[in-house]
């Protein structure tokens, strides 16, 4: 086994012990199942980090294809969780966030590494690290919105036995759920307009004929996130129907994901 | 006899609140009370644990029985000399000496003994008693050793278990439901519906928190009373919608005989306020609250019966902690005793040492004595070689002597190594003593001659 293998195995070993403890401690309530959960979760992401260098060394960079910008969310993902964990009390969201990077990243691994041709220069390379970058935040937002309607869902049914399982506030949830979506949307603008000069400049829709669902898709979940924000800011919209909106947003940005993923397999 | 730790004290578990408060030391008479204690035969160190549970005397002494009675006697004095509830003392004391008291400090401080388990007080209450032992002149090595450890082993219980994390009080639990749904209290509008005494105790609690707090009442004046005794802000009963659109938070607790929100005031409240989340605890029997209203969104809402089931679960989980806590408490006082017990064969080492390196000094002298041309490098090695040998034969028994210093057999060993090989009278410096000596108190003074007073500040500062 070489080292880069090594490497793979372990960070995948690592988040999914990780996700073991912190499920365990979101079922079980047992305190030092989140604390080993986040050492564990911590030095997975070490390697991961150590992954994507030594990838970047065999010119496998975040950019270079669908599977490495995959894999490149899931390592944002988990710095995300990671930062935001630093302030506010999330081991509940370790639940949701560790088996989540394990997905993205298993799903990058299973992937073949070739990059799509029609995907290369620089304009491509913003495209992509913009889409990662946005695609990252929208799915720390949606974990944040997830766990948000369990706990007000558990409160609102007065589960208090379970409401004491490392979970922040409603409010802390509600509000680091909506700065994601405000970091991500301005991103994920600017990916949208990149990806659309591409297009445009390849001459993709007039081969076609017609948008491909992905470029739909990809819109419809900006037009989600851009009205979510116009009526956090505007009507005052927070909470549940928020959430709610984070979540239908993340499914469509989720979805792109996947028509790139098919096409790449196909 | 060595020096231990007694204690002779009543609490919640043995006196009534009437005897306790004749007890209860006020703290400004602590110190004298302490100062009191030192004059008492066989006492040496001492002080008092004075909270509204207990009234507490931790002592070290070397006679528990002339100590108790003298202790006893001191408590007693606060009792103005009623001879039928002198002999109701009695009833309430008890005595713990060595290591039950030992163990009773550190369950005490761990809030093992607390009336409602897990409280977070008594830890402060027995550092101020030490504190003021300190300031008495009255704490020495023994209740230093004993309540330095138990602070360490109450902060151990507080980090390793849940003893402390469960509210066990209605307003507690309020307050810790409302937790669930902000991210602090800085700033939040609180709004009390009734003056009532939980509504009074949860409003407290949360204004300390940097919440701001008003009350409503249908009787003005009432609302006036109640909100200028606590510094709570009032709101006319009249725009009662307008005070909830505003609030955070919502405590009602009227006498009211229907409610006085239904589910449709709270929808268009909740509409007004674009579904903000607002906290509805409503402690009132009959509730003031309609049930279905904590279907609106952004409404949550909370009666009495659902905080008292949490209180309740509170408290079972507390007793669940209490057990692993116990578990804790005996761990730590065994490590106490083996390390107490380890002190004990250190003087004996140390002579041991000294009589084998005193021995291979005289006999490599005595070598050297035989060859006076010997060069410097010889005479060097001759030492080196003396020493070592001396080393060498002293390892095991050291090893021996460390090993089973937490033993049985700890004091014969030391005995027969003493005897062996003829060491001095040991002293043990590391062991308590007793600081002070009066002059009705034979054992005490045997010891202070052991101890001189002169090496001793504190003692000397005694009248």
């Amino acid at each position: 086994m070489n080292f880069s293998s090594a490497l793979e195995i372990a960070q995948i070993g690592a988040y999914g012990l990780a996700s073991g403890l912190y499920l365990g401690f979101h079922l079980g309530g047992m305190n030092a199942l989140a604390a080993w959960g986040r050492r564990v979760f911590m030095l997975a992401f070490v390697f991961h980090f150590f992954d994507i260098g030594a990838r970047c060394l065999r010119a496998q960079h975040p950019l270079s294809s669908t599977a490495e910008a995959t894999a490149f969310v899931a390592w944002l993902l988990a710095l995300g969780f990671l930062l935001a964990t630093t302030r506010n009390r999330l081991a509940a969201v370790g639940a949701f966030a560790a088996p989540t990077v394990l997905v993205l990243l298993v799903l990058a691994r299973v992937l073949p590494h070739e990059g799509a041709a029609t995907f290369r220069g620089p304009l491509a390379t913003t495209h992509v690290l913009l889409s990662t970058v946005g695609e990252a935040l929208f799915a720390l937002a949606a974990i944040l919105a997830t766990l948000y309607l369990i706990q007000e869902r558990r409160l609102k049914r007065k589960d208090f036995a379970r409401m004491r399982s490392g979970a922040a506030p409603l409010e802390t949830l509600d509000r680091l759920s909506a700065r994601c979506v405000s970091f991500g949307f301005p991103i994920f603008t600017l990916a949208i307009i990149t990806g659309a000069v591409l297009v445009a400049r390849l001459g993709l829709l007039q081969r076609s004929g017609s948008l491909r669902p992905e470029y739909v898709l990809a819109i419809a979940s900006w037009v989600a996130y851009g009205g979510l924000l116009m009526a956090r800011r505007g009507a005052g919209w927070q909470g549940r129907r928020a959430a709610w909106v984070t979540l239908g947003g993340f499914g469509g940005a989720l979805l792109v994901l996947l028509a790139y993923f098919l096409r790449d397999l196909a | 006899m060595a020096v231990e730790l007694i204690v002779l004290g009543l609490s919640h578990r043995t006196a009534p609140v009437a005897m306790r408060e004749s007890l209860a030391i006020d703290p400004t008479e602590a110190e004298t009370f302490v100062k009191g204690l030192l004059n008492l035969p066989a006492v040496g160190e001492a002080t008092v644990v004075s909270t509204c549970n207990r009234v507490e005397i931790y002592a070290a002494t070397t006679d528990r029985g002339a100590a108790f009675d003298a202790m006893r006697s001191h408590l007693a004095g606060r009792l103005a000399g009623d001879a039928a509830t002198l002999g109701e003392l009695d009833v309430h004391l008890y005595r713990r000496a060595g290591t039950a008291a030992i163990h009773h400090l550190f369950r005490v401080a761990s809030s093992l003994d607390s009336l409602v388990v897990g409280e977070p007080q008594i830890l402060g209450q027995v550092k101020d008693a030490y504190d003021l032992a300190a300031r008495a002149g009255s704490a020495g090595v023994l209740l230093g050793d004993c309540f330095s450890r138990a602070f360490r082993i109450a902060r151990r219980v507080r980090r390793d278990t849940e003893i402390a994390r469960q509210s066990v009080s209605v307003s507690s639990v309020a307050v810790e439901l409302a937790r669930q749904v902000f991210d602090g209290f800085e700033g939040r509008r609180v709004l009390l519906i009734g003056a009532g005494k939980m509504a009074d105790l949860a409003g407290r609690a949360l204004k300390a928190q940097g919440a701001s707090v008003a009350v409503t009442n249908r009787t003005r004046a009432r609302a006036e009373e109640f909100g200028q005794r606590l510094g709570f802000a009032v709101e006319p009963f009249e725009e009662l919608d307008k005070a909830i659109g505003r609030a955070d938070i919502v405590i009602t607790s009227t006498g009211a005989r229907q409610p006085i929100l239904s589910k449709a005031d709270l929808t268009r409240i909740q509409k007004a306020r674009r579904n903000r989340a607002l906290v509805i605890v409503d402690i009132a029997v009959p509730r003031d609250v309609q049930a279905g209203a904590s279907e609106v969104p952004g409404v949550y809402l909370w009666d009495i019966d659902d905080l008292q089931k949490e209180a309740a679960s509170g408290l079972a989980g507390r007793r669940e902690e209490a057990e692993k806590a116990e578990v804790i408490v005996e761990e730590e006082v065994s490590r106490y005793l083996q390390s107490q017990r380890g002190r004990g064969v250190a003087p004996t080492i140390a002579a041991l040492r000294s009589r084998f390196l005193s021995v291979a000094k005289l006999e490599a002298d005595k070598t050297l004595a035989q060859v006076p041309d010997a060069d410097d490098r010889t005479r060097k090695a001759i030492e080196r070689l003396a020493e070592s040998i001396a080393a060498k034969l002293l390892h095991n028994p050291q090893v021996v002597l460390k090993k089973e210093a937490a033993g049985d057999m700890a004091d014969v060993l030391t005995g027969a190594v003493a005897q062996l090989f003829d060491l001095p009278v040991l002293d043990q410096p590391d062991q308590p003593t007793l600081r002070h000596s009066t002059p009705t108190n034979q054992a005490a003074a045997s010891l202070d001659e052991a101890a001189p007073s002169d090496s001793d500040p504190l003692a000397q500062a005694k009248p």
